[in-house]
């Protein structure tokens, strides 16, 4: 499968992450001016995680990323596979923002572990844990 | 106005807009209205004008002439049939035309405003709407009817005050009874001259015809200052011509003041050349005239060093302004105006820096990010406070995207205000060396920080700017 829009990425990155703990989910939730594109939460271990989807521009995906970090535990960038031969991973670990490379069967891996966020502000991630535990009932 | 530059003067975009220079008149230098405002609403803005020309508060009056002049759009067509000053009204059918449930129908007309102002100051403004036509240099050679162009600006702007206020019958009544109530009314700090877009591709002759415009008006002999205004695109920045024949020819006018509005200038994008040529422009012309940026920002203050009298600007933005009406546009975000940056940032970006630059507490936000009132009132319990200027919401059920609360925008706004007077007062007393420090410092801390680097590139370009005019100027 050739990904041509990002939100073809949304499905697999999704049922990976649910698979890693993080089954409480929304996608497309507004954060000020931008929308995350998924948003995860992992009750059993009380984290969140936000992805920002993208199909090549990395640099983007890294600002948005950084921002994320101040509501979430966990903020990763997932990209097709081959796009991500271009990415500086040592950037992305430097500021502990994690990668997921998407390959065309849908099988994600992770190529950079993200790392707990020393910036996350607690106003802003207990807001989206009420929303998300409001939502899944 | 304040004897000690930079001054700062806000224009007025709206009516809306009035409670922030009300509130803040005792510490603005002066307002600016664009006479297009004053007729658009002749009662309100003569009572804001009245209430807030006190003190050391001065007005102005922008003439707004170049509305009726040319423009290149952004299709790269040059446009000389007005179309920027007509908006699409609803209109009452005519009776035989009257169908079922359609009584008005959309035609796209003159604004009002512009239609009066053409009304009040007559020839070219209203043969222009007559032939709904751009007025082109080629309809000003006559000396006579450029002077007769002039005076009916000046006019305009040395009366429109009183004679809109005797329009108020209880006004009228006590100016009669007490003719020096009438004669106290404030008169503008200075006079501008009719001016019109150098558009680009003839702009040797709309230059020709400005600087006519300034000499004729100059020699009204008015008691009061005349200014002028040069509206050029910022390509002319790069036009050693075109800055030599302003450098040359405006000091010889007659006029004392000049404002300058370079459209799509943006000081915190331009390159260096570019705001070195601007800044120069100002040191030179400064030798002779009262300086002055008509939409500016923190570098523009800054160049007082170089002797630069003063800028305007609107209450939440403005500080550059593109001579090509933008159309459609939707309300823009109020950004919180990061006072260490000089610019507008996003509310998550500045807060992603608070760890690494060791803002832990709401005393520590006071003392390196903002001590203004508004923020001293809104950043009080907590960091988590700050979140407050940027809080949105949905403002009506068919919207898609939340927008900031009018709650969140007005405080950036007043913040905004507060610190810029607050730059003006810092700039009347630092030396350009400690200017350029201190926006050195900033880009060492703020600028190093990942979600900042991006929007912080234009610290060192202005302090090289500063440096090597305040160096020029001083040898």
């Amino acid at each position: 499968m050739t990904f041509r829009s990002e939100r073809q990425l949304l499905d697999p990155v999704s049922a990976f992450l649910a698979r890693q703990r993080f089954p409480i989910q929304d996608a497309e939730i507004p954060f000020y001016e931008s929308r995350i594109d998924l948003y995860g939460y992992s009750e059993d271990q009380h984290l969140t995680l936000a992805v920002e989807l993208k199909l090549k521009n990395w640099q983007r995906a890294l600002k948005q990323a950084l921002l994320y970090q101040l509501c979430s535990d966990l903020t990763y960038i997932a990209m097709p596979l081959a796009a991500t031969r271009n990415v500086d991973r040592e950037l992305l670990a430097a500021q502990g923002i994690g990668l997921i490379g998407v390959g065309d069967s849908g099988r994600c891996r992770v190529l950079v572990p993200a790392e707990l966020s020393p910036e996350t502000r607690s106003h802003y991630k207990e807001a989206y844990v009420a929303f998300l535990k409001g939502r899944s009932g | 106005m304040s004897a000690k530059p930079p001054s700062v003067v806000i224009r007025l975009g709206s009516h809306a807009e009035k409670e922030y220079v009300l509130k803040l008149q005792s510490l603005l230098d002066g307002i600016i209205v664009g006479a297009n405002l004053f007729e658009a609403s002749p009662g309100a803005t003569a009572s804001l004008i009245r209430r807030m020309a006190r003190g050391s508060c001065v007005y102005f009056i922008d003439p707004m002439t170049y509305a009726f002049g040319t423009y290149k759009d952004r299709d790269g067509a040059l446009r000389d049939d007005l179309d920027w000053i007509k908006s699409d009204q609803q209109i009452n059918k005519q009776e035989n035309q009257k169908e079922k449930d359609q009584k008005t129908e959309t035609v796209r007309d003159f604004k009002r405003s512009y239609r009066a102002l053409s009304e009040k100051i007559g020839f070219p403004l209203n043969e222009s709407i007559r032939r709904k036509r751009a007025v082109h240099p080629s309809d000003l050679t006559s000396d006579d009817a450029l002077a007769e162009f002039c005076h009916a600006v000046a006019h305009y702007q040395t009366t429109r005050l009183s004679s809109v206020l005797q329009q108020d019958e209880l006004l009228a009544k006590l100016f009669a009874r007490a003719p020096s109530l009438a004669a106290d009314l404030p008169s503008p700090a200075a006079v501008f001259a009719p001016y019109f877009y150098n558009e680009p591709t003839t702009a040797a002759e709309w230059a020709s015809l400005n600087i006519r415009l300034m000499k004729a008006t100059a020699k009204l002999n008015l008691r009061l200052p005349v200014h002028g205004i040069v509206s050029a695109d910022v390509s002319h920045l790069d036009d050693p011509t075109f800055l030599r024949i302003l450098r040359t020819e405006l000091p010889k006018t007659g006029i004392s003041g000049i404002w300058l509005w370079f459209s799509r200038f943006l000081e915190d994008q331009a390159p260096t050349e570019q705001l070195t040529a601007f800044g120069q422009l100002v040191a030179d012309l400064s030798k002779s005239l009262a300086v002055y940026n008509l939409h500016g920002g923190f570098l523009s203050l800054a160049l007082s060093s170089l002797g630069l009298t003063g800028i305007s600007h609107g209450v939440g933005y403005g500080e550059q302004k593109d001579v090509i009406p933008v159309i459609g546009q939707s309300t823009p975000t109020v950004r919180f105006y990061l006072p260490p940056l000089r610019k507008r940032q996003g509310v998550l970006e500045i807060e992603r820096c608070f760890k690494a630059l060791g803002i832990a507490s709401p005393e520590d936000f006071h003392a390196k990010v903002c001590d203004c009132v508004v923020c001293r009132g809104v950043v009080v319990k907590s960091l988590a406070d700050f979140s407050t200027f940027g809080e949105l919401h949905i403002s009506t059920p068919q919207s898609k995207r939340p927008a900031q609360t009018p709650a969140a925008a007005k405080r950036c706004r007043f913040h905004f205000l507060l610190t810029r007077l607050a730059e003006r007062d810092w700039v009347r007393e630092a030396s350009g060396a400690a200017i350029v420090r201190a926006l050195d410092e900033a880009f060492e801390t703020w600028g190093k920080q990942p979600t900042l680097v991006s929007q912080s590139q234009h610290l060192p370009r202005w302090g090289s700017a500063l440096e090597g005019k305040t160096r020029k100027a001083s040898t």
